[in-house]
């Protein structure tokens, strides 16, 4: 049947039946596909598309390595992994965004080449992202169609009101009533969501892509989204769904697939698999579990204190407190909220209601005011935010310390190579010179080098949020004796992580975030792995 | 001294510099050959007395790049305050309270753009393209059209003067890139600067504070700007409300050509020196050349883009070996 | 937790309020002012003059709208109007004939909004300063082509161009009308419309759907130059001569315009009427000033005013 590329095969869904008319399952077979796709899960079809052996290359990191997967018409395949696992490189490249420099697709057996966005829609693939590839000031009309536009009757000019009776069209199938002249930053995150769907069903797509898609959602809403999905399931379009939230992944999934460094290392169903073991694929890792450590037994005053914080970023009510000599963990799962404490805690991000407290005194403003009072942060993202890699290490060390150790603002260069050469040395921070420029050093020792530059001020309380990602086991083990080192001397110490191994070996004890929230507490006696990840998890 | 001697340590630019100072060399060397006119006393001490004026205008701005933002209005800047400054001195005879009136003037424009781009969040290359705009129009309102010419011969003497046979404003040359210079590599503000010119993400995140700077370099630019036409009212022995227009442009070039970069955290005052000596060689060498005056804003501009370009591809090689 | 908003969005209580155009407020302040202050102001052949001054300036900024809609700039838009009047008059000169002429000037005015897109589009270098440094360019061409003298001999056809009338119509605003009409096609009913917004709003977008931003971000550029092109004829016509400085500075106006209308530097916010009203804006605050008795370089300062009063509005809003 010769439809127009633009127009979504309504042939085939026509036949669909609203899902709150009739509560319609997807097992139900009084559905009728006339064209395309077979119902669910049928293992005899070959996979509506299959990638073999992916490998992606950025300079200096290897994004997917060897990455096989596949997915089938009418199923929703879960795909797992932390920040930096590979999820989004991987999503790229099916949708032909990134070229792949290795591997092979497959496209219900068929060998086919992924090389460009185009070439990913006519297979079918359409990836809905998480910052919505929406055009904030054109209308939902335009967004669904932008690069396919209708032709209008003069050459150049396009078809506007064709393209706003085939929009309604798609709207109607979700259910979505909106006038489609609405320009697209008027709409709640949710109906943008709506409105990224629909650009990929009217692109035929077989293959939903979703990234974390309920997150900026209502419960109404994601029980909405929850409805479309199923319905599009019914439809036998497949559905590669990325979350970290274990209730949908039990609730939703047919299969699991979890990514850790730019790998596949598990591959399960539901059913065979507690939340338990899909948090220890997605995070362990080669651990060195001899952690340098006295543990603390008489703690000093309260360094840290959080009370009844809540920020804009979506945390609520936070309560922690961090005491001299004392290293405090924070876990949670991956969007938990556990860097958006640290940066509401340090100043980054603004502080709707409660209070901060750093050893007694308030803490408001800028984060150069945290700094005053003897605050550090070691953010999670180490070469956007802590530190100017096209400048020396020399100058990196030097970047928090300038007003304490210059009180005058006189600076000396001599006094700076001093403290540098001296921060190398008592950090090992492998550099041939501090001339160096920091880009070029391993993961580990740019990481000293955040350290090093707060050791400068005289601190007294240091935040530290993942500190060994992407670091190798000699470099982790050295970090953790510095972070021993620093508590030892006095100084208060909050560790975030996603490594539970760290954390029950590591911390004197632990608070546990849950969806923005303190979810609870757990002392030295009580640390373990098991109690972290139930603390962490909706329901467990 | 030392701080001048640091400033110019190239460290990893030295071949980007060394071939700066060769430039410079060359195009000497080839318009000696080219005019009888080039290699004399006058020529040279003309074009280093050029070269000091614009200088300093492009000191400040210097230090505003370097922060990665711009300022366009430098221009009106120097326009304003020279005419201010004129007429107190006409008015009252005291160079100094000229000196004051121009500083002070100029400083004021520095804070408002600062306080424009750091507080008010606008995008700094048009918040400064209003308001030179804006203190052109107030210039030309101010001057009502008509000009101030005629002043005392010892203020004259900061423009037009000698001193040991150089001219003076190569001595103030020489003190604003010691300042600038000083400011740059002795003082914690600057290496602040250059922290938030290179990351400002991370320069926050380290507790920098980030506004302050901001309105301080903005703050400089202006100040700077002040007294640069001080020099200017000087040389030029009149004021009038367009003689700031023809005066931004070449200050950005030889800002650009210096190897500071648009994108923030590289670059040096000495480089901006010798990017106002290549520019004014080259201006010169068209004088020499007898080629149309006209040619020059041409020249300018294409210099602008090729400085540009420049320093695009040497950041886009940097990226990619990082 | 994520970044859930990657839009803006505007304040509820300001719906009302904001969906006024700022600009529309300035517009009955200014008429209020001015036709207090001086009589004149309302009188008909006032009014068609602010309208055939003003189509020149809508001219430029109609193009400079999608040109900012896509997060860029373009200030040399003034110096390329003055290097596309000297091409014109020095054709006309040579006795060329008028359409010669004319093509000479769009021509040279699309060569330049090519330049300008080339660097922009494809070198990725900063749209301000590539513009600025083609100001000083095509300024200079300008002045060498024409020796820094205005060219008289121009013919009797182009300043008819002005000065002339079609059905009682002035046909200055014959020009604004057809170049609205264009740029509105443009805008609202092609994807060079569209794709200035995606380039300005969300480039990704443009990325994913496997369209070539470069090319249609040249493209915009070189219409510009275009236009500006146009608007070197139209203002050559009102002169009679071709002058290689008469232009310069009108950039300021045109972006003004822009920015006064409500087009941001943000996200790929605005349109043409407000542009429109922007234009009319500034001429009738021009005209006003002039009746005043102000002199024409403070004029600019007000101007610079209306638009450091236009951004804090617009940051205002989105806040």
């Amino acid at each position: 049947m010769n439809v127009h590329p633009n127009v979504p095969n309504l042939v085939a869904l026509r036949s669909a039946v609203p899902f709150e008319r009739s509560g319609v399952q997807p097992e139900d077979s009084s559905i009728n596909i006339a064209a395309g796709g077979t119902l669910g899960k049928s293992a005899a079809q070959p996979p509506l598309l299959e990638l073999r052996g992916i490998a992606k290359q950025f300079p200096g990191v290897r994004a997917l390595d060897g990455v096989t997967f596949e997915v089938r018409a009418g199923e929703v395949h879960m795909l797992l992994g932390e920040n930096g696992a590979g999820k989004s490189t991987l999503m790229k490249v099916m949708s032909g965004v990134y070229k792949a420099d290795e591997g092979a697709f497959f496209h219900q057996g068929e060998q086919v080449r992924i090389d460009s966005p185009k070439d990913a829609q006519a297979l079918g693939i359409a990836v809905i992202y998480q910052e919505f590839s929406l055009v904030p000031y054109l209308d939902i009309a335009q967004n669904i169609f932008i690069g396919r536009e209708f032709a209008g009757r003069f050459p150049g000019t396009v078809d506007n009101a064709r393209a706003h009776q085939e929009a309604k069209k798609v709207l109607g199938l979700l259910g979505f009533e909106q006038d489609t002249h609405t320009p697209v930053h008027k709409l709640g995150v949710a109906q943008q969501q709506m409105v990224e769907i629909a650009k990929a069903l009217s692109q035929n797509a077989r293959i939903l892509v979703m990234d974390e898609p309920t997150a900026p959602l209502s419960e109404r809403e994601t029980e909405n989204l929850f409805r479309v999905i199923r319905m599009l399931q019914a439809e036998g379009v497949a559905i590669v769904y990325i979350s970290h939230r274990m209730s949908e992944v039990f609730a939703l999934g047919d299969r699991i697939t979890v990514l850790r460094d730019g790998r596949m290392v598990g591959a399960t169903r539901p059913a065979d698999a507690t939340p338990a073991d899909l948090v220890r694929m997605m995070v362990g890792r080669d651990v060195d579990l001899t952690y340098p450590r006295r543990f603390c037994e008489t703690p000093g005053v309260p360094g840290l204190v959080l009370r009844n914080v809540s920020s804009p970023s979506g945390i609520r009510d936070v309560n922690i407190e961090v005491r001299a000599g004392e290293i405090v963990g924070l876990a949670g799962l991956v969007g938990s909220g556990r860097s958006e404490v640290a940066r509401a805690a340090f100043g980054i991000d603004p502080v709707s209601s409660g209070e901060v407290e750093v050893f007694g005194k308030r803490r408001r403003g800028e984060p150069d005011q945290s700094v005053k009072l003897g605050m550090a942060l070691i953010p999670e993202s180490r070469k956007q935010e802590g530190l100017a890699v096209t400048r020396s290490v020399g100058d990196n060390l030097m970047l928090s310390g300038l007003a304490k150790m210059f009180p005058g603002g006189w600076f000396r260069p001599g006094v700076a190579r001093n403290f540098g050469r001296k921060m190398v040395a008592d950090l090992r921070i492998a550099t041939p010179t501090l001339g160096r420029r920091t880009a070029f050093l391993s993961g580990g020792n740019q990481q000293k080098i955040v350290i090093g530059k707060w050791l400068a001020t005289g601190a007294r309380l240091f935040i530290f949020d993942e500190p060994t990602r992407g670091i190798d086991v000699g470099a982790k083990s050295e970090i953790f004796a510095l972070i021993a080192k620093l508590v030892e001397e006095g100084a208060a110490v909050l560790l975030i992580s996603s490594e539970l191994p760290e954390i029950v070996h590591v911390c004197d004890r632990a608070y546990v975030m849950r969806e923005g929230r303190v979810a609870g507490h757990l002392t030295r006696e009580q640390l373990s792995e098991e109690n972290l990840l139930s603390l962490g998890m909706h329901d467990a | 001294m030392n701080a001048v001697l640091n400033s110019l340590k190239p460290g990893e630019n030295a071949s980007k510099f060394a071939s700066r100072v060769a430039a410079v060399l060359v195009i000497g060397l080839a318009l000696s050959f080219a005019s009888d006119v080039f290699f004399t006393q006058a020529n040279l001490l003309n074009i280093f007395r050029q070269a000091s004026l614009l200088f300093l205008m492009a000191s400040g701005l210097t230090l505003v790049v370097l922060a990665a933002g711009i300022d366009l209005s430098i221009g009106a800047n120097v326009a304003l305050s020279a005419c201010l400054a004129g007429s107190v001195i006409k008015a009252t005879g005291s160079p100094l309270e000229g000196a004051v009136v121009a500083l002070a003037c100029g400083t004021a424009i520095g804070v408002i753009n600062g306080v424009l781009v750091a507080l008010l969040r606008m995008p700094s290359f048009i918040a400064t393209y209003g308001m030179m705009w804006l203190i052109n129009g107030l210039t030309y309102y101010y001057m009502a059209g008509s000009t101030i010419y005629g002043f005392p011969h010892g203020f004259r003497q900061l423009g037009s003067g000698y001193l040991f046979a150089i001219p003076v404003p190569v001595y103030l040359m020489l003190l604003f890139l010691g300042l600038a210079a000083l400011f740059t590599s002795r003082t914690i503000y600057g290496q602040q600067v250059y922290a938030i010119g290179s990351n400002p993400v991370s320069a926050r995140f380290s507790g920098i504070p980030i506004k302050r700077r901001l309105v301080l370099v903005y703050a400089l630019s202006g100040l700077m700007a002040g007294l640069a036409s001080l020099v200017f009212l000087a040389r030029l022995n009149s004021a009038e409300g367009d003689i700031g227009a023809p005066l931004t442009l070449p200050a950005i070039a030889a800002v650009l050509i210096g190897g500071t970069s648009l994108f923030g955290g590289v670059g040096t005052p000495f480089g901006t020196l010798i990017g106002a000596l290549l520019l004014t060689l080259v201006l010169n060498g068209l004088n020499l050349l007898n080629i149309d005056a006209n040619w020059q804003p041409f020249v300018t501009g294409a210099i602008i883009i090729i400085a540009v370009l420049v320093d695009s591809v040497s950041r886009q090689r940097q990226e990619a070996r990082a | 937790m994520h970044n859930v908003q990657a839009l803006p969005q505007t304040r509820p209580w300001t719906a009302t309020v904001g969906r006024i155009p700022g600009v529309a407020y300035m517009m009955v302040v200014i008429v209020v002012l001015f036709s207090s202050l001086n009589r004149q102001f309302l009188d008909g052949a006032n009014l068609i003059n602010i309208g055939s001054q003003g189509s020149i300036l809508l001219l430029l900024a109609l193009p400079m709208t999608f040109v900012i809609l896509t997060e860029g700039i373009d200030v040399s838009a003034g110096a390329v109007a003055a290097a596309s009047s000297v091409a014109l008059g020095c054709v006309m000169q040579a006795g060329g004939h008028t359409w010669l002429g004319i093509v000479a000037a769009i021509g040279v005015g699309t060569l330049f909004g090519l330049f300008n897109g080339t660097l922009i589009a494809w070198l990725r270098l900063p749209p301000f300063v590539v513009t600025l440094g083609t100001m000083g360019m095509a300024q200079g061409l300008a002045l060498i082509f024409s020796n820094g003298q205005s060219i008289t001999d121009i013919g009797t056809v182009i300043p008819a161009l002005y000065g002339g009338k079609v059905l009682g119509i002035p046909a200055p605003l014959i020009f604004a009308i057809v170049a609205y009409a264009l740029n509105h096609l443009l805008l609202y009913r092609s994807r060079f419309g569209i794709y200035a917004r995606a380039i300005g709003g969300n480039p990704e977008a443009l990325r994913f759907a496997g369209v070539s931003a470069k090319a249609w971000l040249i493209s915009i550029y070189a219409f510009a130059g275009a236009m500006f092109g146009i608007g070197a004829i139209l203002l050559t016509a009102r002169m009679s001569t071709a002058h290689p400085t008469a232009s310069l500075g009108m950039e300021f106006d045109a972006i003004a315009a822009v920015v006064v209308g409500g087009t941001s530097f943000e996200k790929g916010n605005g349109g043409l009427p407000g542009t429109l009203l922007g234009v009319l804006t500034i001429g009738m605050l021009r005209n006003g000033l002039n009746l005043v008795g102000v002199p024409s370089s403070v004029q600019v300062s007000c101007v610079g005013v209306l638009v450091l009063l236009a951004l804090l509005i617009e940051g205002w809003k989105t806040k």
